[in-house]
């Protein structure tokens, strides 16, 4: 398990957020556990009644336990802002015990925990608390932080590093929240995008298929089989009785047959049930599902592909070419691929047609088109359209 | 000996790495305005309270030198971008040498946090090079005070406590810091890493479609009609212009190219041509996998491709085995449908083998989209689930 825990720990960019934010708050709680733990000699220090100090230590690992019981729930973003506030509360206790210099360096941790998480919003609340109680920590003790020879007024010193510090990485949080915003932006837009190229993949593949008369995957007896099998020596590795999971294999063979929808609106089947259903839906084979997806994606791995060379993801076409007659040469030769092809889409998001000549107008207006042709390309062919349309348009 | 694990393709390192590079320079920017920011701060502060003027030149020259340097990686780096790594390294050195020289001008703990601030600065890169630099300066600032220096930390009213209380939580307080840009920066990483993979996903998911559209549909496109039809366009559009017909000898050449024509024969013909400039006008081609060709499939599907707000972080983005709020059952079931279907191959793919199956799952980023559980079983045992599909789909022996 630790061996996991490592695992995961030094390869978190291969992790969705979810799963780092498990590892953070995991990290969070093994230095929790390590400060709580030294709370206990240092309450011999601090200037509570025995009874608070017995108090409030009994309420910490209350709180511990209630962080770990919201891990095991799988409530991560809620022990992420008990884990945030408990820290706080540590920080409450340290500094209003103590007027000691490292009770100023609990500041610094705490907001490092904050910054952690990298979410704007606990940073903006619970991080501005941390700096307001720092800065009342530095008024009331300013005198204990000073040293035997210091320069004058260095409580102010302490102050404004404090907000600075809290103020730079405000600034880096906004930063990064804006970039991985975009980014993630980019990223969604492309998987839609991509999951378009393997809807018309599929409907290839199964003709293909189909002229092949072969057998889709889920209705092939020895490939139930196989699944089945795989799936009981799996599920035995876990449990006694590893045959319960055939029942699954066969709610999910009977969606393929009937459809998801048919089953969530059986009044035979129980809730449970439904909820199996539902969520086995994204595995499906019959449809483009993260399931087929992945399995395109795993063949693409083993198929040529062209050499790596600079410009490997670059569409743009006056980044393929700054030269103005190859550029007219290209759109010429792009306007006749939409104008001859496939590359209209019916009602049911199939690719079923060519592009009139409106339609390609259309399509070049279009805000989307703004990422592979400049204004003047666009210009252009607008000013150019009826030769466009006379030369390159498909004949009827 | 554990292989290290990589992406599923290696293509992408170079686009990530390009990624960065366009990210590190607004960073360093930003580096530039706070220490900017910071160093008139600082300076004034100086002079207002009449500091000791060799120790505020001294202090105004560090940050004058630092700021400097950062305009002049600017300018360069905008050539080449060694330079804005470059100045990552020598600012993240500058910066925490200007804290250091105000800790020792100052002799005040209150100033000790200032190698905070240069922590705090330097993070901004996320890099972790960068990171390992300021971890190595603030470890070896924090050990020479509480060792070499203690005077600087003998408060006037100090307890006990003071004493351990203060290595501790410095200590503490640098872990916590050094985990947590550790993790920033992987996570900064994981989000390059993601679009960089698409990219490639992409670009072999078209070459997938075009292979598979021309099997299923056994139609490919008549290039010799589209290059006769752009030779009429283009004989119109000069005639339109009132100039010769200058395109018609690029047309004929890029046709030359679609139909193979060796780069001996081409050169013989248009001399005025090289090498160079047929490798680059192969990206106009629009037969076969070429970028033109892509370029029409991407603009075809390209249209309407909307983003609603709540898709962007959601984890259902992520295609995996593993998703949180799945049972174990479904895990099982996901996993076996998903390593069968590679086994038994289709119309478009040969079924793969246990090698190449297990050198993808185990060594690449598909490790992480299956359960950690279901993955350790599978290391151990992919024999037994070789065998056992093997059997099941009637190929032993074959």
């Amino acid at each position: 398990m630790m061996n996991n825990f490592f695992r995961r720990f030094f390869n978190t960019e291969f992790l969705p957020m979810s799963e780092v934010k498990k590892i953070k708050i995991t990290l969070v709680m093994f230095f929790l556990l390590i400060i709580t733990a030294i709370t206990i000699p240092f309450s011999f220090f601090f200037k509570y009644d025995l009874i608070v100090k017995i108090i409030v230590l009994a309420a910490l690992v209350l709180g511990f336990i209630l962080i770990a019981l919201l891990i095991r729930w799988n409530k991560i973003s809620a022990a992420a802002q008990v884990s945030i506030v408990y820290t706080i509360a540590l920080t409450v206790y340290y500094t209003g015990g103590t007027s000691s210099f490292y009770g100023y360096l609990f500041f610094f941790i705490a907001l490092t925990i904050i910054i952690f998480y990298q979410e704007i919003y606990s940073y903006l609340s619970f991080g501005t608390l941390v700096v307001a109680l720092g800065m009342y920590f530095i008024y009331m003790h300013q005198a204990d932080l000073m040293a035997v020879e210091d320069i004058a007024n260095s409580f102010y010193i302490y102050a404004i590093i404090l907000f600075t510090f809290y103020l730079i990485f405000l600034v880096q949080i906004l930063y990064n929240e804006k970039i991985y915003i975009d980014l993630n932006y980019d990223w969604v837009k492309m998987n839609h995008l991509i999951a378009r190229y393997q809807d018309s993949s599929l409907s290839y593949l199964n003709e293909l298929d189909k002229k092949s008369r072969i057998q889709p995957s889920y209705e092939d007896v020895r490939f139930q089989k196989a699944v089945g099998d795989v799936s009981i020596f799996l599920s035995e590795q876990f449990r006694e009785n590893g045959k319960e999971i055939i029942n699954v294999r066969d709610l999910y063979l009977y969606i393929h047959e009937r459809g998801l929808k048919k089953i969530l609106e059986n009044e035979e089947f129980s809730v449970a049930t439904k909820k199996i259903a539902n969520r086995l839906d994204k595995f499906l084979l019959n449809g483009r599902t993260d399931m087929t997806s992945m399995i395109f994606n795993f063949y693409t791995k083993f198929r040529s592909t062209a050499p790596l060379k600079e410009n490997r993801y670059e569409y743009a076409l006056d980044k393929l070419t700054q030269k103005r007659d190859e550029q007219i040469i290209a759109l010429a030769l792009l306007y006749q691929y939409l104008a001859s092809e496939m590359s209209g889409f019916d009602e049911w998001d199939r690719m079923d047609r060519p592009l009139s000549h409106q339609e390609i107008a259309e399509l070049m207006m279009s805000p989307e088109m703004e990422e592979f042709f400049s204004a003047e390309l666009i210009a252009f062919f607008k000013d150019n359209g009826d030769l466009f349309e006379k030369y390159l348009a498909r004949k009827s | 000996m554990q292989r290290k694990q990589t992406y599923v393709f290696s293509e992408i390192e170079e686009y990530r790495e390009m990624l960065e590079n366009r990210h590190l320079r607004t960073k360093n920017l930003f580096v530039l305005i706070l220490t900017t920011i910071l160093g008139i701060a600082v300076v004034t502060y100086m002079f207002i309270t009449r500091y000791e003027l060799n120790a505020t030149l001294s202090l105004m020259t560090g940050f004058i030198v630092v700021i400097l340097f950062n305009f002049a990686c600017l300018a360069y780096g905008q050539e080449n971008h060694r330079f804005n790594q470059m100045n990552q390294y020598t600012t993240t050195l500058g910066v925490f040498g200007i804290a250091l020289a105000m800790i020792f001008i100052f002799k005040s703990p209150s100033m000790i946090a200032t190698l905070f601030i240069a922590y705090a600065i330097t993070a901004f890169y996320q890099d972790m090079k960068a990171m390992l630099l300021s971890n190595a300066f603030l470890l070896f600032a924090v050990i020479a005070i509480l060792f070499k220096f203690p005077e600087y930390l003998d408060f006037a009213n100090s307890g006990a406590d003071n004493d351990f209380g203060v290595p501790f939580f410095f200590l503490v307080f640098i872990i916590i810091l050094t985990i947590s840009s550790y993790i920033i920066i992987k996570q900064k990483r994981f989000f390059y890493n993601q679009i960089a993979l698409s990219k490639e996903t992409e670009f072999r998911n078209i070459d997938l479609m075009i292979d598979l559209q021309k099997q299923a549909t056994g139609k490919t496109i008549d290039l010799a009609k589209y290059y006769e039809s752009v030779s009429e366009f283009a004989k119109a559009f000069t005639k339109k212009i009132e100039t010769e017909n200058v395109l018609q000898e690029k047309i004929q050449l890029l046709q030359e190219l679609e139909n193979h024509t060796s780069y001996a024969t081409l050169l013989a013909k248009y001399p005025q041509y090289s090498k160079e400039d047929f490798d680059h006008l192969d990206d106009l081609l629009m037969g076969n996998h070429e970028k033109l060709m892509k370029l029409a499939i991407k603009i075809s599907f390209a249209k309407d491709v909307h983003v609603k707000k709540r898709e962007i972080f959601s984890e259902t983005q992520f295609k995996s085995f593993n998703h949180q709020h799945d049972s174990l059952d479904i895990k099982i079931l996901a996993f076996a449908v998903f390593y069968t279907s590679l086994k038994r191959g289709n119309a478009m793919m040969r079924p793969l083998t246990e090698e190449e199956i297990y050198n993808v799952l185990v060594y690449t980023d598909y490790y992480y989209t299956i359960d950690p559980r279901i993955m350790h079983i599978y290391q151990e045992n992919n024999q037994v689930f070789d065998d056992i599909v093997t059997d099941d789909l009637g190929r032993r022996g074959k």
